[in-house]
């Protein structure tokens, strides 16, 4: 029974039918189903398969985005339940575009993709100046900083968050990802950075894994 | 051959002398750099100076909101239209619609009261009589209808309430068409070719389902293609990005020149292109602007244009894969572009 309904969620949600979302979780939380195993199992799940479809260019930004919707939809309900039994994330990742850059689509997959894997996600914005990544960082113990450029001339700011880092002396503590049109595998090894994703949904596989095996 | 000849050439795909080359419409920070390279003092002089096949002008469009007809419409109801610092996916006054009476308080304009018709005359007489006049008129039906609900809501109205997005796209396409009108007409004659467009692709596919883009995108894009045919001119359609998918429909609804090649998005190898569509539709672009003109040499940017010029004996205008030229491209490496685009004859990579 616990099962049909999760797998009912995590249908609607791949369609993006936040009201029938919203009302299965009620519902499964009516018939007693823990709110992690609904969160796990029916919306996080959900999100990450349309993740590997939009990966794949199965389904679209469109597509991504009324998943996203429905899945906060869920969220919203489970919340108060999660935040009542402890429940703690599987990491935390600061997320922004850098300084100079307002191109947030990019920016914006990336963190529902990162909340469907289960991170909690402080979205600082766009054009985010290069202490701001290190100030919010170190202030809710981030375990990853993404950051997002569309543009060739703002590229160069990452290398200032990097070197902010450095500066603070705390560039280790860090899982330090980039992403975005113009950004590559050798950029990110030009300025010392950790990963370079090509998509949201990789992004969020390769963060969880970071994570994972350094917390291992 | 002079410019012109040169361009119907390539837009035929017929032989040409040496391809057509377009500067593009460099980002405003990028100009003082290539004023002082080309030692020249301003926009005009620079589209001499760089032996430009092309001559670019903009429709005309001062409203009490704006001075670009790309931002005619004031969907965040402040006033502020030409705001650098909004977003996308700011969400515009149409955010909450879901009805079309939600859409009523909004003040349409009237492009008869905003389009100088003087004025468009005086700009197209700018052009050099042997240069291709280009109308860069964006027409961005698309862009302008995301905007207006912000891009993610429009994104996600195409899903949940498609009659919505329709219901402002159309309003938006009898702007254009009204606004393009007054253009041709004022220019009958000077205007050779228009650039029309909408970003649909990222780097790696397109924004939206091929599926979406014919519902949502193609129809005006038809529209437009059959005004601007009907008053003798080329259309080049413009969206960055990866569009590979959606390069058929483009051609199925009329467009003579895909701009641009933007050479690193997944499927826009040039090679390719010209396999797959070389007998079907010509291209503008090509010369990388992610990587290749910021930090190659100017002998990078010259084999690059060799490369094209082997891979599209004609059909192919030469040109940076952005039209937006931005500061950090060294004025040398566009030198290079139209030195190795000019030189007479065919081109060998050896």
């Amino acid at each position: 029974m616990a099962a049909a309904i999760i797998e009912e969620i995590s249908e609607f949600l791949q369609k993006g039918r936040a009201k029938n979302v919203k009302k299965l979780v009620e519902e499964a939380l009516a018939q007693g189903i823990d709110a992690q195993e609904i969160l796990n199992e029916g919306l996080l799940s959900g999100m990450m398969i349309v993740g590997g479809k939009f990966k794949r260019n199965e389904v679209f930004v469109p597509e991504v985005l009324v998943a996203a919707r429905a899945m906060n939809a869920g969220v919203a309900i489970l919340e108060p339940h999660l935040v009542a039994a402890g429940n703690e994330p599987m990491g935390k990742a600061v997320i922004g575009t850098v300084k100079g850059d307002l191109h947030d689509i990019g920016k914006n997959l990336v963190a529902m993709m990162m909340k469907a894997a289960g991170f909690e996600v402080y979205d600082l914005g766009v054009d985010v100046e290069a202490e701001t990544f290190v100030e919010k960082a170190e202030e809710v113990g981030a375990d990853v900083i993404g950051m997002s450029a569309l543009l060739t001339t703002t590229m160069p700011n990452m290398q200032s968050v990097i070197d902010a880092l450095n500066a603070k002396g705390v560039r280790e503590k860090y899982i330090v990802m980039i992403g975005g049109a113009p950004v590559t595998e050798s950029f990110k090894e030009q300025i010392g950075a950790d990963y370079y994703t090509a998509d949201a949904t990789s992004a969020a596989e390769v963060a969880k894994a970071a994570v994972e095996a350094k917390k291992a | 051959m002079n410019s012109i000849e040169r361009f119907y050439a390539t837009v035929n795909r017929e032989p040409v002398d040496r391809p057509a080359a377009w500067l593009g419409m460099p980002d405003i920070h990028a100009q003082p750099a290539l004023f002082a390279h080309y030692g020249v003092k301003d926009f005009h002089e620079l589209k001499l100076a760089v032996g430009d096949d092309f001559y670019a002008v903009e429709i005309p469009y001062q409203s009490p909101n704006s001075s670009a007809i790309y931002a005619a419409f004031d969907w965040y109801m402040d006033g502020n239209v030409d705001a650098e610092e909004r977003t996308l996916t700011t969400p515009g006054c149409f955010a909450e619609a879901e009805e079309p009476e939600d859409l009523e308080f909004f003040e349409w304009p009237d492009p008869a009261k905003y389009i100088d018709v003087e004025e468009c005359r005086r700009r197209v007489e700018m052009a050099p009589k042997d240069k291709v006049c280009l109308g860069v008129i964006w027409s961005a039906h698309f862009q302008d209808t995301c905007a207006s609900f912000g891009m993610e809501n429009a994104l996600m109205n195409m899903i949940a309430n498609p009659e919505i997005y329709e219901a402002v796209d159309a309003k938006i396409m009898e702007f254009y068409l009204k606004a393009n009108e007054i253009f041709y007409e004022a220019t009958k004659g000077r205007l050779n070719a228009v650039l029309i467009g909408n970003d649909m692709g990222s780097q790696r596919g397109l924004i939206l389902s091929p599926d979406m883009v014919r519902r949502f995108i193609i129809p005006g894009c038809k529209k437009l293609v059959e005004q601007a045919h009907s008053y003798g001119l080329k259309v080049i359609y413009h969206s960055c990005g990866s569009i590979a998918d959606v390069i058929p429909d483009l051609i199925e609804a009329g467009v003579d020149i895909i701009h641009p090649i933007q050479a690193l998005a997944a499927g826009m190898e040039p090679k390719g292109l010209k396999e797959k569509y070389g007998d079907q539709v010509s291209f503008c672009g090509g010369v990388d602007t992610q990587d290749l003109l910021v930090n190659g040499s100017p002998e990078d940017v010259r084999l690059k244009v060799r490369e094209l010029r082997s891979i599209f004996p004609t059909g192919l205008i030469i040109s940076p894969s952005h039209e937006a030229i931005l500061p950090d491209i060294p004025p040398q490496n566009i030198e290079a572009l139209f030195d190795e685009a000019q030189k007479p004859g065919k081109t060998s990579l050896v």
